[in-house]
């Protein structure tokens, strides 16, 4: 049997996750030993149009990146979506909280803003243009998780990617809730995976990982009125990875 | 066995020598609050604690463990964890709750993981000395403990009375060298600290006997509390985690990436948790967070104490009450208003 071919592609992003996979130092050789990668900009030079496995990282903000994207898909048997940018929009989704694209541009790229290759688009996640058959959340990825996802899929088998949020790692560390110290933490409706990285570090779960499938936003109001905060608090929390990704809050 | 009393200086230097000859976790400050840890200095110990972050059942049944390595259609090899261990300042909510885990784990399918560990472990309990803020142990009847610990520790004032409950207990406080027979006085004394906490450790009153709580629920499965409470439940599952009497676990294999050998481990799950009752073809048979949130309720009332001889499986150490973000956790908050509404009897 040859090995499955992976290629790794990038669109929208800071490559942060890619960084990840380089990092990854003797397990990187253990996953080059189970699969070929034949594409990879930030490792190597050569191109293939033949694979196996696709890798997107990075969110997708222009038309012709959407086309590129379909092509893949139609060339890849499995689509992984790799971070945030790409299992969720990430923060470039941050720009979709404003109506008028043209300002946003002018405020980043001044007067280059009408340059062509600046031409932009409402972000996208990945699975909002084609089919994802595997996520790798997080903002960066984590390593163990990412390595995990890519041995299940190598023997086909459907890895167990944790469908309930970020507070029962939080809890397994014997973390105190950081909700009793003033922070604004996203845990109760963030998806676990990460150990909970951010809340052991004593900083509040910001949210990279996206929503649990089912988060219950009312309770996060009722949470907020217990502990006198204004809902203006969790919004701006919550706009960093949740902006206009469902559920947004009302009112 | 022997009940002893020892002045708390002498105290200090007994479990100095102790953390010299065994693996010792004792409780610490962590912050401003408490947990279990590995003690490296006696100094560090706090038996005037309040209540610990988590439960001592990470000991006995860890967030995570390695319950064997094996070959991919072949053998395989159980792993055991098998090193002695001290664990000092269990609390009698917490002792209780571990002799039920006990029962549940040596029943049906002896637990050799569970077993191994709990039969490793010397226990030291310690009374009460400062009641948490939402500590109902004296409502469970779970404020003082007669059974389960190696030695129990009462804070008199000066000193400890300790009473060695076992041969291992014994052993022990052999190397307790300045402790002496416990005087009339101090036995005393012992007594008065039970009969405080059995009334003191009471910030939530439960308005019944536990003893009724089965027959409570009995009549209150269709009750809207159910509905009304769950309304704004996370599912986050932190009730779960924190409690000393949840012990659902989830089990999963990890290939390594010779794709021939693997590891099968075993981790905490929780009944509040969306996706905890799925099973095979994707059913899901408690999807609503109402009856998730029920389940838990009549674990601790009902389903539990069926399998222990009628002990409630919630000890009152009040943990869930803490962790609940939304405030709906509550078991005496929820029992109340069941009495309320359905009468006692
Ligand atoms: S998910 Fe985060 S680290 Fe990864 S590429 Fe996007 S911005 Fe960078
Ligand atoms: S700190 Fe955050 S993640 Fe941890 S328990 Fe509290 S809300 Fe949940
Ligand atoms: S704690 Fe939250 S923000 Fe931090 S890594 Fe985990 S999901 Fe991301
Ligand atoms: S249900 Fe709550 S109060 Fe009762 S034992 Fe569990 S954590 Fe403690
Ligand atoms: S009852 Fe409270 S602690 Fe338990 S899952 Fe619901 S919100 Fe979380």
């Amino acid at each position: 049997m040859s090995k499955p071919k992976i290629a790794i592609f990038d669109f929208a992003c800071c490559e942060g996750c890619q960084l990840q996979i380089v990092n990854l130092e003797e397990e990187l050789l253990d996953l080059l030993g189970g699969a070929d990668v034949v594409e990879w900009r930030e490792a190597m030079s050569e191109k293939c149009d033949e694979y196996d496995i696709a890798i997107i990282e990075g969110s997708i903000t222009r038309l012709e990146d959407e086309e590129r994207l379909k092509l893949i898909r139609s060339r890849a048997k499995i689509l992984i979506a790799l971070g945030a940018c790409a299992t969720i929009g990430g923060i470039n989704k941050l720009k979709n909280n404003f109506d008028d694209l043209d300002e946003v541009k002018k405020c980043v790229y001044g007067k280059d803003a009408n340059k062509p290759h600046l031409a932009t688009q409402p972000t996208k996640a990945v699975d909002e243009v084609v089919q994802v058959d595997a996520y790798v959340h997080g903002c960066p990825i984590d390593r163990k998780e990412f390595t995990y996802i890519m041995r299940c899929l190598l023997m086909g088998k459907e890895p167990e990617i944790p469908e309930y949020p970020v507070c029962v790692e939080c809890k397994a560390k014997g973390n105190p809730c950081l909700w009793e110290y003033g922070q604004v933490c996203l845990g109760p409706i963030i998806r676990a995976g990460c150990g909970a990285r951010c809340p052991s570090n004593g900083f509040r779960c910001f949210g990279c990982r996206g929503y649990i499938d089912n988060p219950n936003v009312d309770a996060a109001k009722d949470v907020i009125d217990k502990f006198g905060l204004n809902i203006d608090d969790l919004k701006t929390k919550m706009v960093l990875f949740g902006s206009r990704q469902e559920p947004t809050i009302h009112g | 066995m022997s009940v002893k009393k020892i002045a708390k200086k002498d105290f200090v230097e007994f479990v100095e020598t102790l953390i010299r000859k065994e693996r010792v976790f004792g409780v610490q400050a962590k912050g401003d609050r408490f947990d279990f840890a590995p003690l490296e200095s006696a100094q560090d110990l706090r038996l005037d604690y309040d209540v610990t972050l988590q439960p001592p059942k990470k000991f006995f049944q860890p967030p995570a463990e390695v319950l064997m390595t094996f070959e991919v259609g072949g053998g395989y090899q159980s792993q055991y964890d098998d090193e002695p261990f001290v664990l000092l300042g269990v609390h009698p909510y917490d002792m209780v709750a571990i002799n039920q885990m006990d029962e549940l784990f040596s029943q049906d399918n002896y637990d050799t993981h569970y077993m191994t560990r709990r039969n490793n472990a010397t226990i030291v309990a310690c009374d009460v000395a400062k009641p948490s803020e939402n500590v109902f142990a004296s409502s469970m009847g779970t404020a003082v403990v007669k059974s389960g610990y190696d030695v129990l520790l009462t804070d008199i004032g000066d000193s400890y009375v300790c009473e060695a409950a076992t041969e291992k207990g014994e052993k022990l406080m052999a190397a307790a060298k300045k402790a002496v027979p416990a005087d009339d006085a101090a036995l005393k004394s012992r007594e008065a600290v039970w009969a405080k906490n059995k009334k003191g450790l009471n910030r939530h009153e439960l308005k019944c006997d536990p003893a009724y709580l089965p027959k409570l629920l009995a009549k209150a499965y269709k009750h809207p509390v159910w509905e009304e409470r769950a309304k704004t439940c996370f599912s986050c599952g932190s009730c779960n985690q924190v409690c000393p009497t949840c012990y659902c676990f989830n089990v999963q294999d990890d290939v390594n990436w010779d794709m021939k050998t693997g590891k099968r481990e075993r981790a905490w799950d929780g009944c509040l948790l969306d996706g905890f009752t799925k099973v095979a073809g994707e059913h899901e048979f408690r999807k609503q967070r109402a009856d998730r949130f029920r389940h838990r309720i009549y674990r601790k009332g009902m389903y539990v104490p069926e399998k222990i001889g009628g002990q409630i499986a919630c000890v009152g150490c009040g943990r869930c009450v803490a962790a609940c973000l939304p405030d709906i956790a509550n078991p005496v908050a929820v029992y109340n208003r069941l009495i309320d509404d359905l009468g006692i009897g």
